[in-house]
Order: structure tokens, then C-alpha cells, then sequence
């Protein structure tokens, strides 16, 4: 009988026991846990193109695609939501604006949702400049883009009197060998290799950027050992450690050695700028005002990023002090600052067309119109170069790709030539190219190890 | 003697069971705890822009080699995995899986429909980067790079990643689930010029 009673009492123990175990983990597994589920009515985002610089007679169309779910259904069903929304166009850059509803189509390919500037706006000398609200009908959430609306609207200019440089069908093969290498390092986590990173779902990833001091000194964001890595006169010279997350970051020096870093990722829903001192110390991190970012470049008052989907350049800092996302919003821009305080705009028309404009204020003061037989892919720098621009952009086709340089002058095409590729690893999407005095630079890799490589440019004063 | 006192028989056989249990449960993986293996439904429409809000919500889930099952809470439940491991069981998709779910394909490589997966069901699909870089499966086609519009591909090798939003440097906006240091999310890559990338395209699409 007492057998019987020691067992029973053991078996209560057991199942209690379990019991007791799996609610404990249970709880402490919900307390650890995230937030439940999104609402699915807070979803909404846009795809949009801004005509940044058109050519006489272009019709001034603008195309948002919105995704949001459909009314009453899960984001998963797949539905195109119930949207709509407003664009506000006015003709150059000051004045009221004019609201202009969105008309659905069936064109998903550029955008479901139409608005035809008026042909009084749209054939504005000045331009016209627009931003545009759009709504979930259902369930009421909106999105501005650009984001500041009314504060920063998008820009779209008139190209009059474009100098046009026709490449006809680009030449592979012919690439010019470098001037010189100025930095080189196999891979690796010792003092002077570089990082590689390499998975079965993604190619390899090398340094993801690099920046050149007027002097050629050359600092390359190794962020898989999480260090900054410089070299002088072609020699390693040191390494600084970096508090960076390990993701596909862009990178600028600043001339007084402070290193900008700006993140895939961040904190919150945005991705963040971290500022590190020379010494590599993490000074302060900000997070920036749009999901996603093309592109970081030192602007005269600071780190100008350019992002999406406003796409616009927004300063992120002025005077040693970050600016909270509504002001990067506020000073978002079509172009990129000069150092001179002119604006440089780069919009890739079509599949093989590049449009290249330097503005003074919201003027167009001097643009060009590349065209091509091969399809142009990205431009990966454009820079002013005393009075010329120098651009690098890549034509492709589905087997080859190449770089080609540009030297754009008043009349068109002073100089050109091809590089490799070189892009076995990849790196940030636009921090391949760096112009340090009258010298392009070129961060590459092969499956040995990675490398920046100087081109002297041949530009007489 | 005391040994064998019914509380202490009882407070033994609970602190071993609870051990135990508490053990057991604590190694349960995202997967196991929250993914499920459900039919997917067949669906007659497949839009691009609905497609693109699959994808959104896939972001901020994270990355997972194999995976292909996650919530919507914007949260990682299963951060800093090994790579080249799918047993651990986290959250997320990796680039083909999270391709396959959004473009509703089937697991039967002959058949050109559309299938809803749901967003916890764990499927992956018999398609690696390499399988869409080649266009292998009735669902998909090689398709010339400069034509890709939304909800296309570019695909290597080893990676693939659905276009977004053309950019106006050229560069595009594409929706990926690139690494465990990058997550699933929107970033701006240069695939499309990239020869090492060839475009993909999902056939049948409604609009």
C-alpha cells in the first residue's frame, strides 16, 4: 500500500513537473519574444522613378507602383491593394501647388498609378517640382514620397541645349591597364589581408568600400574583420578597428581623418550612419530617413546620403551635429552638393542613356546626354574635375561588363577609356570609383585578394 | 527511510521532470515551434505589385540557408546562425527559397501555377540561384537583364534577388534575402550590369 502511494506520489511529481517545465519555458520564450505580428493595414511602399532631367518634348508622366495589402486580406494573398493618392506639381520651384489625382492603369511594368503633369507645368523653363501622397483606400495608410513632401519636393528639369555624346556600341576588351596599384592585400584576417565573406546562397563579399585622401593615402572598410585599413605610398600602413555591423556598408573620410560609415542596417527601420573619430572610436550613430540608401559622399557640410525610395541626397549632418530624419528629409535635393556649392544630378534614362546636369541654385547650368548602343548600367561616379565632370559608367551586355571613363567637357567627350571590371567580390553599389586629385581609383578583386588601383587622368587645367 | 517520504518522492520526480521538460522545450527551434507543413491553395491571379508586399513582408525576418518560414514581427527570432546549417531551425528564407514563395511556385518543377505558401509554412523548393539563373522549371525563364522590370530577377550562381525599383543612378532597388549579416530586406545592388547575373524571369503573371 505504501508502494503504491510512493509511486503515485512520484508520477503526480513527474507530470507536474513536466508541466511546470514546458509553461516555464513557454513564458520565459513569450517575455524573450518580439513584438506580435504587424498589422498588415501599416504596410504600404512605392516604387517610383522621378524624371529627374527631360529632354524637350518628353512627356512628363510620373508613375508610383504602391504595395499594400488588399482590402481585408492577408499581405500574403498576393492581391495588388485598393490605392490611390494625390500628386501636387507646381512649375519650378516656388509657387502653390496643383493637386492631381493618381489614375490606376493596368502598366505595373513603370508604375500602376499615373499622373500627366499639365502641359503648362510640365513645359516650365524652370521645370516643374512635385511630391506625391499615397493612400491605402481601405485601410488609410499613407506614404509621402519624397518624404518631406512640401518642404523638399522632387525635382524634375528641363534639359535645353544638352551636349550630346553618342558612345555607338561599346568595345570590350580594350581596358587600360592601372598607372599604378596603391593598395593590395590577399584574403584574410591577418594585418594587411582583407576580409572575405562567402556563403552558399550569396557570391563573395569583399570590402565593401574604400576612400582616397588628397594626398593618396587609401583607407579600405574591411567590415568582416570590422577595421579600417590604410595604406601609404603603396604600403600597408595600419589597421583601425570599427565598431561596424559586418554588413555591405559604404565609407567616406573626412579630411580631418573622421570615418563615416554608413550601415545596411540600423537599430530601427532605417539604416544608420555611424561617425568613428580617426582613432576609430565611435563618436555617434544616426539613423537615416529612408528605407534603403544608394550612396554616401562628404559633401561641404558634412555626409550627404542619397536614398530611397525619395531619391534625393539628404545631408545627415551639419556642423558636427546629426540631423534628426525630419531635417535630412527637409534638405533632401535632386543632386549630389559640389564642394563649390553647385549640385550635380545624374539620372539613367531608359536602358541606355545617362543624363548628367550640373545645376547652379535649381538652374541647369551645363548638361550632358550620354547615349549608347550597349546598355548602360549604373553610373558609378560622377565628379567635377576643374571644369569638366568625370564620369564612370558601365556598359553591360548579358555575358560582359566593363567600366568606361569619361572626361565631359563643354564640347562633349575629351577623353575615354575602358577598365575591368574587377569585381569578383562586391562591395557597396556604388563605392568602386574614387576621384583624388586628377587621379581615379579603382577598389577591385580577383579570387586571390583585393586591390585599388590609380588611373592618372590626363586634364590640362 | 526519509528517502522514501511521499514529498520527497513527489519534490524528486518533479525537479527531474521539469529539468527535462524545460530542456526539451528550450531547444525547440523557430521552425519546430512556429512553422507548420500545410498544402499550399492554389490561387487563378498572380500580380507583380500584390507579389511585391509578399516579399515586404519577409523583411527584417532574417536569413536562414535552407529556410523558408517566417513570421511579421520585424524580429530576427533566429539571429547569428552558422552558415551552410539549415538544422538550426531559424527564421527566414534564403534567396531561392524566399524567390519561390513569392513567386508562387510549385515543388513540382512541371508545373507553370500559382501556389500560395503560406507565410509560416516551411518550404524552401527544389530551385537553387543557379536552377533560376538557367531557367530551370516550367515557372521560369532567362530574360534579357536591361528589359527587367518588377518582380523580375537577377540571378549568379549562387544568388538571386527580385527587382524592386529601378534607381536613378542606374543601380537597382532588390528585395533579397542576401546573408545572415544582411537579412531579408531592400537593398540597392548592381546586379543587372553584372555579368556574372543574368536575368530570370516567372512566367504567367496576370499583371
Amino acid at each position: 500500500m505504501r508502494a503504491i502511494r510512493l509511486l503515485c506520489w512520484g508520477v503526480c511529481g513527474l507530470v507536474l513537473g513536466a508541466a511546470a517545465g514546458v509553461a516555464a519555458v513557454a513564458a520565459a520564450g513569450a517575455i524573450a519574444a518580439g513584438p506580435t505580428d504587424r498589422d498588415p493595414a501599416s504596410i504600404i511602399d512605392v516604387g517610383h522613378l522621378p524624371p529627374l532631367l527631360r529632354l524637350p518634348g518628353e512627356q512628363a508622366t510620373l508613375r508610383f507602383n504602391v504595395f499594400c495589402p488588399s482590402p481585408g486580406k492577408d499581405p500574403f494573398d498576393g492581391e495588388p491593394c485598393d490605392a490611390g493618392g494625390d500628386v501636387f506639381v507646381r512649375a519650378g520651384a516656388a509657387g502653390a501647388f496643383e493637386k492631381i489625382p493618381l489614375r490606376r492603369t493596368d502598366d505595373v511594368a513603370y508604375g500602376r498609378y499615373v499622373a500627366e503633369v499639365p502641359a503648362g507645368l510640365a513645359s516650365s523653363p524652370e521645370g516643374f517640382s512635385y511630391y506625391a501622397v499615397l493612400r491605402n483606400e481601405t485601410t488609410g495608410a499613407s506614404l509621402t514620397v519624397p518624404s518631406a513632401g512640401a518642404a523638399a519636393p522632387q525635382l524634375s528639369l528641363p534639359l535645353e541645349r544638352a551636349v550630346v555624346v553618342d558612345l555607338g556600341a561599346h568595345d570590350f576588351g580594350s581596358t587600360r591597364h592601372a598607372d599604378a596599384r596603391v593598395a593590395e592585400a590577399p584574403w584574410g584576417s591577418a594585418p594587411g589581408q582583407a576580409g572575405l565573406l562567402r556563403g552558399p546562397t550569396f557570391g563573395p563579399i569583399g570590402p565593401s568600400a574604400f576612400d582616397v585622401a588628397a594626398n593618396g593615402d587609401v583607407a579600405v572598410l574591411d567590415e568582416v574583420n570590422d577595421r579600417v585599413e590604410r595604406w601609404h605610398a603603396g604600403r600597408h600602413a595600419a589597421d583601425t578597428p570599427v565598431d561596424v555591423t559586418g554588413g555591405i556598408a559604404d565609407m567616406a573620410v573626412e579630411a580631418d581623418g573622421s570615418i563615416d560609415v554608413l550601415e545596411p542596417t540600423g537599430d530601427g527601420r532605417t539604416p544608420e550612419l555611424r561617425s568613428f573619430a580617426p582613432s576609430g572610436a565611435l563618436r555617434s550613430k544616426t539613423p537615416i530617413e529612408d528605407r534603403t540608401w544608394s550612396q554616401l559622399r562628404e559633401g561641404p557640410q558634412g555626409p550627404e546620403v542619397q536614398q530611397e525610395p525619395s531619391e534625393q541626397w539628404m545631408p545627415a549632418e551639419r556642423g558636427r551635429t546629426w540631423l534628426t530624419r525630419t531635417a535630412q528629409a527637409r534638405g533632401g535635393h535632386p543632386g549630389r552638393t559640389l564642394p563649390n556649392g553647385r549640385e550635380l544630378v545624374v539620372f539613367r534614362a531608359g536602358t541606355s542613356e545617362a543624363r548628367i546636369a550640373e545645376l547652379v541654385g535649381d538652374h541647369v547650368q551645363r548638361v550632358w546626354r550620354i547615349v549608347s548602343a550597349t546598355p548602360l548600367g549604373e553610373v558609378q561616379l560622377a565628379e567635377p574635375l576643374w571644369n569638366r565632370i568625370v564620369v564612370v559608367i558601365r556598359p553591360y551586355t548579358e555575358a560582359q561588363d566593363e567600366f568606361l571613363v569619361l572626361t565631359l567637357g563643354a564640347r562633349g567627350v575629351e577623353s575615354s577609356f575602358s577598365v575591368d571590371s574587377a569585381d569578383w567580390a562586391e562591395t557597396a553599389p556604388l563605392a568602386r570609383f574614387r576621384l583624388a586629385g586628377s587621379s581615379l581609383y579603382q577598389l577591385g578583386s580577383t579570387p586571390s585578394g583585393m586591390h585599388v588601383d590609380r588611373f592618372d587622368l590626363e586634364v590640362n587645367r | 527511510m526519509s528517502l522514501l517520504r511521499p514529498r520527497v518522492v513527489f519534490l524528486a520526480a518533479f525537479l527531474v521532470a521539469l529539468s527535462l521538460a524545460a530542456a526539451k522545450a528550450a531547444l525547440a527551434t523557430f521552425v519546430s515551434a512556429n512553422c507548420n507543413y500545410n498544402a499550399p491553395t492554389s490561387s487563378p491571379n498572380m500580380y507583380r505589385d500584390g507579389s511585391v508586399t509578399v516579399a515586404l513582408v519577409a523583411r527584417y525576418e532574417g536569413y536562414h540557408w535552407g529556410g523558408g518560414c517566417w513570421n511579421d514581427n520585424d524580429v530576427d527570432e533566429g539571429p547569428n546562425e552558422p552558415l551552410q546549417t539549415s538544422s538550426t531551425g531559424g527564421e527566414g528564407g534564403d534567396c531561392s527559397g524566399l524567390t519561390f514563395k513569392v513567386w508562387r511556385e510549385s515543388l513540382n518543377t512541371g508545373d507553370g501555377g500559382h501556389y500560395q505558401w503560406g507565410r509560416l509554412r516551411n518550404v524552401h523548393g527544389p530551385y537553387t540561384a543557379a536552377d533560376f539563373k538557367a531557367g530551370v522549371g516550367v515557372p521560369n525563364a532567362t530574360y534579357p537583364k536591361a528589359d527587367a522590370i518588377v518582380m523580375d530577377a537577377f540571378a549568379s550562381s549562387t544568388h538571386i534577388g527580385m527587382v524592386y525599383q529601378r534607381g536613378t543612378s542606374g543601380a537597382d532597388q532588390i528585395v533579397e534575402a542576401k546573408c545572415e549579416a544582411c537579412g531579408t530586406n531592400i537593398f540597392t545592388r548592381t546586379y543587372r550590369s553584372d555579368s556574372s547575373y543574368g536575368g530570370v524571369r516567372r512566367m504567367g503573371w496576370t499583371g
